[in-house]
């Protein structure tokens, strides 16, 4: 198994930072990706952060009222390890392969 | 047939004053329906069904539970138009737009024992109050309302116009805190028109909140933060109808009662009801 950690993602409008309202999940859930994980509040507004990602969570950051900037961890999920290359770690390179298009590209490529 | 999502598609419209309110309006259709009416959604005052109810997780939270969701962005709010003339703005006319979109997307009149029939009400603060005097007015049509950060005053009554004009003008502080949280508000997302902000707030002042006007005759629940000071009189909305049940959210106030887990399962739990 391998762990993946999300940091708090920008919330736009300029903000540098939130603080923890409630978390809705707790080390040891099994989360689906796009499941609530946690509500934050900014200067602007109250938001719920939707799971980036499917997995078992194995840390989460922040206590309720605490701070947490943007960029700064806010959970780690452990995840299979065949899946981790995907978001948390460096691929491996590979030889570039060339790619011939044998037909019109469709309208939205 | 609808599939489930979100559909924004141009129905043809019907006018309730001869002018198109261009009132943003979208519907979400979950994607295991319950088989209840939908739910129609009405947001703040200086936010909108984006801030409101879609970044809060509500529209997730209710399309989980099977429920279908209307939203609506109010005049000068969202993505809805910004008309220049006041008329657009007075709650009577809000109400009755609404009404006609509603009846649009096809809503219909309650009918006994037809569950799809009717619309659920959830309003937040400004929202509340439009949700209240809809409820009391469209008795054939509400099932039920669920009203967050409401209470018996009505801040943009009391909204101080003039000062909020003398301090956009030349920076006068504002004496009044409501007046200046409030303004404050309008003023915090550059997406915000204040122009039609104030506009709603003098169109407002027209037809203040008086909620024991018209009390809605459906069942009701009214809930805020226990830190929510524009809903410190919540209280007197209860008591003007014996159909009323009250929640109060332990360490939320105004702005961060929203997101509150507790608050969407005690609305989908009543609504279904």
């Amino acid at each position: 198994m391998a762990e993946i950690s999300f940091p708090l993602p920008d919330l736009g409008e300029g903000l540098i930072e939130a603080t923890v309202l409630e978390w809705l999940v707790a080390p040891g859930d099994q989360v689906e990706r796009n499941q609530p994980l946690v509500e934050v509040e900014t200067t602007k507004s109250a938001v719920e952060l939707p799971s980036p990602q499917a997995g078992k969570v194995v840390r989460i950051h922040g206590e309720p009222g605490g701070t947490i900037a943007v960029g700064e961890p806010l959970i780690v999920f452990e995840v299979p390890d065949n899946t981790a290359g995907i978001v948390g770690t460096v691929p491996v390179e590979e030889a570039p392969r060339r790619r011939v298009r044998l037909s019109a590209p469709p309208e939205d490529d | 047939m609808e599939t489930h999502g979100r559909h924004s598609a141009q129905l043809p419209g019907h006018t309730v004053e001869g002018t198109d309110p261009q009132l943003y309006i979208q519907t979400y259709v979950p994607a295991a329906d319950a088989g209840l009416r939908p739910v129609l959604l009405l947001h703040g005052f200086a936010s909108s069904a984006k801030l409101n109810w879609a970044d809060t997780g509500w529209l997730s939270a209710l399309n989980s539970a099977g429920r279908r969701v209307i939203t609506v962005d109010l005049p000068g709010h969202g993505g809805s138009a910004a008309p220049d003339d006041l008329d657009s703005y007075t709650p009577s006319r809000i109400r009755a737009d609404i009404l006609q979109l509603v009846s649009d997307r096809g809503v219909r009149p309650l009918h006994d024992g037809d569950t799809t029939t009717g619309l659920d009400v959830i309003g937040y603060s400004l929202g509340s109050r439009l949700a209240w005097e809809f409820g009391a007015t469209q008795t054939e049509l509400v099932h039920r309302l669920v009203l967050g950060g409401a209470g018996g005053l009505d801040p943009l009554a009391a909204f101080d116009l003039p000062a909020a004009q003398q301090y956009l003008a030349d920076g006068t502080p504002i004496a009044d805190a409501s007046t200046a949280a409030l303004l404050k508000m309008a003023q915090l997302l550059p997406s915000n028109n204040l122009f039609s902000l104030l506009s709603l707030i003098e169109a407002a002042k027209l037809e203040p909140f008086d909620p024991a006007e018209a009390v809605p005759k459906m069942p009701m629940l009214l809930i805020a933060g226990d830190k929510d000071e524009r809903a410190a009189t919540m209280g007197d909305l209860a008591a003007l109808s014996s159909l009323s049940e009250q929640v109060l959210l332990p360490g939320r106030n105004h702005t961060n009662a929203v997101t509150s887990r507790a608050f969407k399962n005690a609305a989908i739990e009543f609504l279904a009801g």
